[in-house]
């Protein structure tokens, strides 16, 4: 069990359950990404049993793209505002997708990472845009700055004030 | 939007605020070794934190002639609350946080709800048929339900021991009132993408109606704009009658009701970039 320290009054209306939302929450998303997940993705069980707030996902790059038979690590770390607050996801590990949109620390510029990020998103459906992002892509390049940003910016991407480049790229 | 403009104007005043606030300490100088994005952002977030602590989501009740010490310098806004003195005795606050008129909005109707059992009723079976029809619009299935269930289980409870001192805790109780507002932004964003010819002639920017809900409805925080306005009320069939409080030409307050054929049960306050809740003399 683990105890977060979290900002909202204990409900005086019996809820849900003395669970936080954010516990309960991710611990279904959680048994999802068991059952079913997503083709090419398959979630780290221990990582995530060891601290439901932090958790490993591996995912492959999907046949027939630019990134077939590579394999990739994300990084999910969810706050105790999850999901009123968007978790902060990178890609971390040995080999981060060469991309317009992904910067070489592993920092990702995608809009529901952080402004566009609603509630009723979930990691699957993180994991479905990164998926479909790698997969549209025509050409492996890193984003125009990226040697300026990975040397200026913080180690949390949503600390980034990010502009949105074309999505279709 | 005309809202959209008025919104900038506030908060640009804020920030002016701030910079007037810096300036009485140094002028700071841009500094290339300071990460810029964070120095914003904490200082957005500081706002947010100052908002947070001052205001609860939903106030308790206050008199309107609160409003009217508030403006007392003022001679605009103060000569335009007088005209609705006779039409209105009182004024719950919501906290200005993006969420004012979702939080505004389901905290009146609930409450009406409690004093109109009959509308209880009929907004209970209409949220339990929204579940299955936003499942077949593509919502996520899965975090979609966790919504919908939240409310369904605020308005059972309210069913059976409802008061108004339950409504302010429900509608105070942050985790449970974010869920309200989420369901009720995927409920707003169901009607526009489901009426999407009509409202595409009103969606700025060149976005579809389904990039514009993706990105000012479904978010927390994002400001109802008349859009979310037209389509919340049309789709629940609920009335509400806004007062425009800004500082427009003629000494009355202008009034609009949303949707235009319906008879309003809730009254809000709107005054530049925020809306409060207003209770009939």
């Amino acid at each position: 069990m683990y105890l977060f320290v979290v900002e909202f009054p204990t409900p005086s209306v019996p809820l849900r359950g003395p669970c936080l939302p954010q516990q309960k929450r991710l611990q279904k998303e959680l048994m999802s990404l068991l059952k079913e997940p997503p083709a090419g993705v398959t979630v780290d069980v221990d990582t995530a049993h060891t601290k439901l707030t932090e958790w490993v996902v591996h995912m492959e790059g999907a046949a027939g793209t630019l990134y077939e038979g590579e394999k990739f690590q994300l990084q999910f770390k969810f706050s105790p505002k999850y999901p009123f607050d968007s978790p902060e996801v990178i890609f971390v590990g040995d080999n981060i997708p060469v991309h317009p949109h992904i910067y070489s620390n592993g920092h990702i510029c995608l809009s529901i990472l952080t402004e566009d990020w609603s509630p009723a998103l979930s990691v699957q459906a993180i994991c479905l845009s990164i998926i479909s992002m790698l997969s549209s892509c025509k050409e492996k390049k890193r984003p125009p700055d990226n040697s300026y940003y990975v040397k200026t910016c913080s180690a949390n991407p949503k600390k980034t004030k990010w502009w949105y480049h074309d999505d279709t790229v | 939007m005309e809202d959209k403009n008025q919104e900038n104007i506030e908060n640009k005043d804020i920030n002016q605020e701030n910079k007037d606030n810096n300036q009485d300490t140094t002028s700071p100088e841009y500094d290339p070794n300071v990460n810029q994005d964070e120095l914003i952002m904490a200082q957005e977030k500081q706002i947010a934190e100052e908002i947070k602590a001052k205001t609860a989501m939903v106030g308790t009740l206050e008199s309107l002639s609160s409003l009217e010490k508030e403006y007392s310098h003022d001679p605009v806004y103060s000569s335009k609350v007088v005209t609705l003195m006779p039409k209105f005795s009182n004024v719950r606050r919501t906290r200005p946080d993006g969420n004012c008129f979702l939080r505004g909005f389901i905290f009146a109707y609930l409450e009406y709800c409690i004093h109109h059992r009959e509308e209880l009723s009929r907004f209970k079976k209409y949220l339990e048929g929204s579940k299955e029809e936003l499942f077949e619009m593509g919502f996520p299935k899965f975090t979609t339900e966790d919504f919908h269930d939240m409310f369904m289980e605020v308005v059972s409870d309210l069913e059976g021991s409802g008061s108004v001192e339950r409504v302010e805790a429900v509608c105070n109780d942050a985790g449970t009132s974010d869920y309200l507002v989420v369901y009720l932004r995927l409920l707003i964003s169901a009607h526009l993408q489901k009426n999407a010819e009509f409202f595409s002639c009103f969606i700025e920017g060149g976005r579809t109606v389904e990039e514009f809900c993706k990105q000012e409805v479904e978010p927390m925080y994002r400001e109802c704009d008349h859009l979310h306005i037209v389509a919340l009320t049309s789709a629940l069939g609920v009335g509400v009658r806004v007062m425009y409080l800004d500082r427009g030409e003629g000494a009355t307050v202008l009034s609009h009701d949303f949707p235009e054929d319906k008879d309003p049960i809730i009254h809000l306050l709107y005054r530049p970039g925020h809306y409060d809740i207003l209770y009939k003399a």
